[in-house]
């Protein structure tokens, strides 16, 4: 068994980012672990740009932002290992992983959990109809043509208006297929308004609000969809169906954080973000045990993922040091308003930022952060959209280190 | 002659009322943060602009295709014939991130750069 | 041309993959002519795998005597052919008086069908066997058991080949007529097989080929269940099969846990004319909840993995109502053809049992035939590198370097075990094909990190171009061709 102080799982954007962090910090025992062949995680297939743009200030595309961290990290030789996959952390933090060198068995002193997400699929969703070919999470149709060099279809419907969806509704049309609609389940879409606009307003694909998929046709590959308007719970409106003929479905409805590694290691989970709950050092309920990046709560800006793994590299630094981390007795709880946030607990007595995801959209609308009855700190805001995550750094001279703490948007 | 944008530059997505008067110069523009959303209000209504991403084929290379955009924004309605263009490249591995696969396409006044590596293939990485 | 086959079996499911695995240990020539792409794609793939324990039958039926024997033969089979099986047993639980009346009856039944291990048993047994449970009395099946069916199937089948027969896939038989000699003569689509002997053990399309034969008049009708596959992480709440109060006609809507640790929710019953169409609807998904919950309250939308259906071949009488199985050879109307009619459920539990009564129903009429020697019963058991223990897998890895790469991180499938399934006897390819036999794509995020790589390897293994890699029928192709070309 080998000893090592920081075992970061994934090499993506968060994994990478606390790798640098952490070595900078002076960690040098530690060992980031890829199951994939190339670091880098999700940004490989992310060929579009708008990445970078706080952090560098520049436009970059997915596999540039990567780099960036991948170069740095083999500047300073950070020990690291590609076609690594991790197959188990235990509570106490022995992680054991399949590579290239055997069953790799690791003591670890702190496990960093850099998973990143997996895609919501049809058989989740529980979507009606026969199961023909050609229906796609976003993710797989990006990973066939960007990284396989696969064409998926020809006559496009896609359902969810996520950015993915979006960003593979430009990509489809670009190389020549017909995207014939988005449909979005909510009354709102998901994913960022400049995508509406360079992706489907550019090319005059329609996006319809408040409407789902209720039936799949085709004996071989998909032949026809039924599409129906949906009322505010969501229940298809009987008369408004609408008949789509198309050989392809692409689903873009959800990432969920892919934490099996987690609940392995008996680290509770939140119901909202269905990541790890995390105190404001990005600990989980399990000692030693670390998570940031879309594997804690998703993000929509890479920029923030890096920024959120250096935070908990400093955190971990800390607490290789110290052997252990303040401890977080304060609850953070989401009031009105407030779909996701992260952290969960905090001490009251360092500085923390919260990040949250309001339930619906928003104008004109103030965010509050209560403590025993007073207002610690609140920000008002023009628009708040869900797909937009909403950081709030709160000083630790405004905090209390009793009471617990409420978040709500009014 | 009014138009609603959403602004492309940064995330935040700003809605922007742009006005031109009847020889297509901007009159008003109102909504943006920032100056570049202005700026990007003004080249919309005159001049529309688009960058692109996209693959190119690679031959003897680790992976069959290098992701590759565009240095500067190119005119909205040029985009498929670009697309066209691009289709046609064949570079041969291995390719560097930062290079330069065409120079001013099309002359338009952008470049087609390499954004990923891609190693020959049989090579260590 | 393809010769003259001795025997030639139309339908290679559970119970055509039995009877050509019987028939294999006679030296023979012996065919398979199946429909779709693998031996796995109708009912014989779309079932609760439940191994069943006989007493559901009216006694002196079929489906009751050969349910009974496969029962007790199921474990010693799960050995030679390497398959899993798991006699975890099952309860079938109640909660009224009629409720209890039903399954003293229902024991009854079960001892004359010659089924063991019955009895009733109290509220906190059910609850020391499974907590969860809901019912107030239950009936405890000790020799119930689970099946995987995939890995069933397959295995009768990949036996069989190893024994000498051929398979061929996508081969529906679409008329049938004689020669001069007497011979039958099958047409598909593409190509015509002569065969002294016949089966018709085509499942759903039993009525079909019934008729095709010459043997007219059966009425089969389609009894169609949906199901809904639930996560791993419910598996530890259902250690057994639980069921409600059962009629001679209908299972109910149960839960049942599976080889791999999943939970399946299903099946309702519904008569359908179509066999062709295998979808779901919103309507059952929410009946099935609903009323699976009464008995098993642990289901949560979070949990859904997936859902799929299944359609039972039922041979009703004009009444409609369901007949046993038939097994059957008519001289004066089909000679040298052995007739299968409504092998539905226990056609899984019995399929052994099934096909030795073809053989000795042939022996009956005639059929002679050299004992084949070289016959072997036995198939290895496929490695599942997810169920090793830490030592076994640093062997596998150190000895294979196919192991050190995992292409399933759900199932934790490695890219050895997807070249095994690749290499398959049969020489199916299907992406579901691969799927079955390795259990790749099948959790939780359904493919959305492996299909790609899964894809290539298939492009690859077998020199297919991208649109011509199928996910599991004819014309299901995935892929449109390359984005970039050469």
């Amino acid at each position: 068994m080998e000893n090592i102080d920081a075992v970061i799982i994934g090499g993506g954007p968060a994994g990478l980012a606390a790798a640098v962090e952490l070595w900078n910090r002076g960690i040098r025992n530690m060992l980031v672990l890829e199951r994939e062949h190339c670091f880098g995680g999700i940004l490989r297939q992310c060929i579009h740009d708008g990445f970078g743009l706080t952090r560098f200030h520049e436009t970059l595309s997915g596999p540039e932002y990567a780099k960036r961290f991948i170069d740095k990290a083999e500047e300073l030789g950070i020990p690291r290992m590609v076609d690594a996959s991790v197959i188990s952390v235990s509570e106490d933090r022995i992680v054991k992983a399949v590579t290239q060198e055997g069953l790799k068995v690791i003591r670890a002193k702190a496990v960093i959990l850099a998973m990143g997400c997996r895609e919501r699929t049809r058989g989740a969703l529980q979507i009606p109809g026969e199961r023909p070919s050609g229906i796609f999470t976003a993710g797989v149709a990006q990973a066939y043509m960007n990284l396989y060099n696969r064409k998926v279809g020809k006559e496009i419907v896609i359902l969810g208006s996520g950015d993915i969806g979006m960003i593979m509704a430009r990509r489809l049309t670009l190389e020549g297929a017909h995207v014939q609609a988005v449909y979005e389940i909510m009354p709102f879409a998901s994913g960022l308004p400049r995508n509406i606009s360079q992706c489907l307003n550019d090319f005059h694909i329609p996006l319809y609000l408040s409407h789902t998929v209720t039936d799949i046709r085709g004996k071989g590959r998909l032949e026809e969809l039924t599409v129906q308007k949906v009322d505010r719970d969501r229940k298809p409106i009987p008369g408004t169906e609408i008949i789509h003929k198309c050989d392809t479905l692409i689903l873009s409805v959800g990432l969920i954080p892919e934490n099996e590694l987690s609940l392995g290691a008996g680290v509770l989970l939140d119901s909202g973000t269905k990541g790890a709950v995390t105190d404001e050092h990005f600990q989980t309920s399990r000692k030693g045990i670390f998570a940031a990046g879309n594997v804690l709560h998703v993000h929509d800006l890479v920029d923030f993922v890096s920024l959120e793994a250096e935070e908990l590299a400093d955190c971990v630094a800390r607490y290789l040091k110290d052997k252990e981390l303040p401890e977080c007795s304060v609850s953070v709880l989401p009031g009105k308003g407030v779909g996701q946030m992260v952290p969960r607990k905090i001490s009251g007595t360092e500085d923390v930022t919260v990040s949250l995801r309001v339930t619906g959209k928003m104008e004109n609308c103030t965010i509050r952060v209560m403590q025993n009855g007073r207002e610690v700190i609140s920000r008002k805001m023009k628009k708040a959209l869900p797909a937009e995550m909403i950081r709030i750094p709160v000083k630790a001279d405004m905090l209390d280190q009793n009471g617990d703490v409420e978040v709500s948007v009014l | 002659m009014k138009k609603k944008l959403i602004c492309i530059v940064c995330p935040n997505g700003c809605e922007i009322t742009a006005e031109t008067d009847g020889s297509g110069k901007v009159i008003s523009v109102e909504g943006q943060s920032c100056s570049r959303g202005r700026d990007y209000a003004v080249q919309e209504m005159t001049d529309p602009r688009r960058t692109l991403t996209t693959s190119i084929r690679i031959e003897h290379g680790q992976m069959p295709l290098a992701s590759v955009r565009l240095t500067a924004p190119v005119p909205k309605d040029m985009i498929f014939k670009v697309m066209d263009c691009i289709r046609k490249i064949r570079m041969n591995a291995p390719v560097k991130s930062g290079t330069v696969a065409v120079r001013d396409i099309l002359g338009l006044g952008a470049d087609l750069i390499i954004t990923r590596d891609v190693p020959a293939e049989g090579t260590e990485k | 041309m393809n010769g003259l086959f001795d025997v030639m079996i139309i339908g290679g499911g559970v119970a055509g993959s039995a009877i050509a695995r019987e028939l294999s240990r006679f030296r023979l020539r012996i065919g398979v002519l199946e429909k779709n792409l693998d031996v796995v794609n109708e009912t014989s793939g779309r079932n609760s795998g439940v191994v069943h324990g006989g007493f559901a039958y009216d006694t002196g039926t079929m489906k009751a005597k050969l349910c009974v024997e496969g029962n007790r033969r199921m474990g010693a089979l799960s050995e030679e052919l390497g398959f899993k099986f798991i006699r975890c047993g099952k309860v079938l639980v109640g909660k009224s008086d009629a409720d209890y009346e039903q399954l003293k009856k229902t024991i009854e039944q079960g001892k004359r069908n010659g089924a063991e291990g019955l009895s009733l048993i109290s509220e906190e047994e059910l609850h020391a066997l499974v907590p969860k449970a809901v019912g107030k009395f239950a009936m405890l099946s000790k020799n119930s058991g689970i099946v995987d069916p995939f890995q069933f199937t397959i295995a009768l089948a990949e036996n069989a080949v190893k024994n000498g027969v051929s398979y061929f896939f996508g081969a529906e038989v679409i008329s049938a007529g004689h020669d001069k000699e007497g011979n039958w003569i099958l047409k598909t689509e593409y190509d015509s097989y002569t065969s002294r002997w016949i089966i018709n053990s085509a499942g759903l399309g039993c009525g079909t080929i019934s008729d095709m034969i010459g043997i007219k008049g059966y009425r089969v009708i389609g009894s169609k269940g949906d199901y809904i596959i639930l996560d791993k992480r419910t598996g530890p709440l259902l250690p057994m099969p639980v069921y409600p109060v059962p009629s001679n006609t209908y299972m109910g809507i149960h839960v049942t846990n599976t080889t791999d640790g999943n939970v399946i929710i299903g099946p309702n019953a519904e008569n359908v004319t179509d066999f062709s169409y295998y979808g779901v609807t919103q309507k059952n998904l929410d009946y099935l909840v609903k009323s699976a919950s009464e008995i098993w309250p642990c289901i949560n939308r979070g949990d859904f993995i997936r859902n799929y259906s299944g359609i039972l071949p039922k041979w009703v009488d004009e009444n409609g109502v369901i007949q046993d199985f038939k097994i059957e050879i008519r001289e004066e109307m089909a000679p040298h053809a052995v007739n299968l009619v409504g092998i539905e459920s226990p056609g899984l539990t019995a399929a052994v049992p099934i096909a030795e009564t073809v053989v000795k129903l042939m022996q009956e009429h005639g059929f002679r035939a050299e004992e084949n020697k070289d016959f072997d019963p036995g198939r290895e058991k496929p490695v599942r590198f997810s169920e090793l223990s830490d030592e076994e897998k640093e062997k596998m890895i150190l000895s294979d370097p196919d192991y050190r790469e995992l292409i399933c991180r759900c199932e934790m499938v490695t890219k050895a075990e997807i070249l095994r399934a690749l290499k398959n006897p049969l020489g199916v390819c299907t992406m579901s094909g691969i799927k079955y036999r390795s259990r790749a794509m099948m959790g939780r995020c359904q493919g959305g990190y492996c299909q790609m790589r899964i894809e290539k390897m298939i492009e690859e293994f077998r020199g297919k171009k991208p649109e011509e890699v199928l996910l599991e029928r004819k014309g299901s192709y995935i892929l449109t061709g390359k984005l970039r070309e050469d």
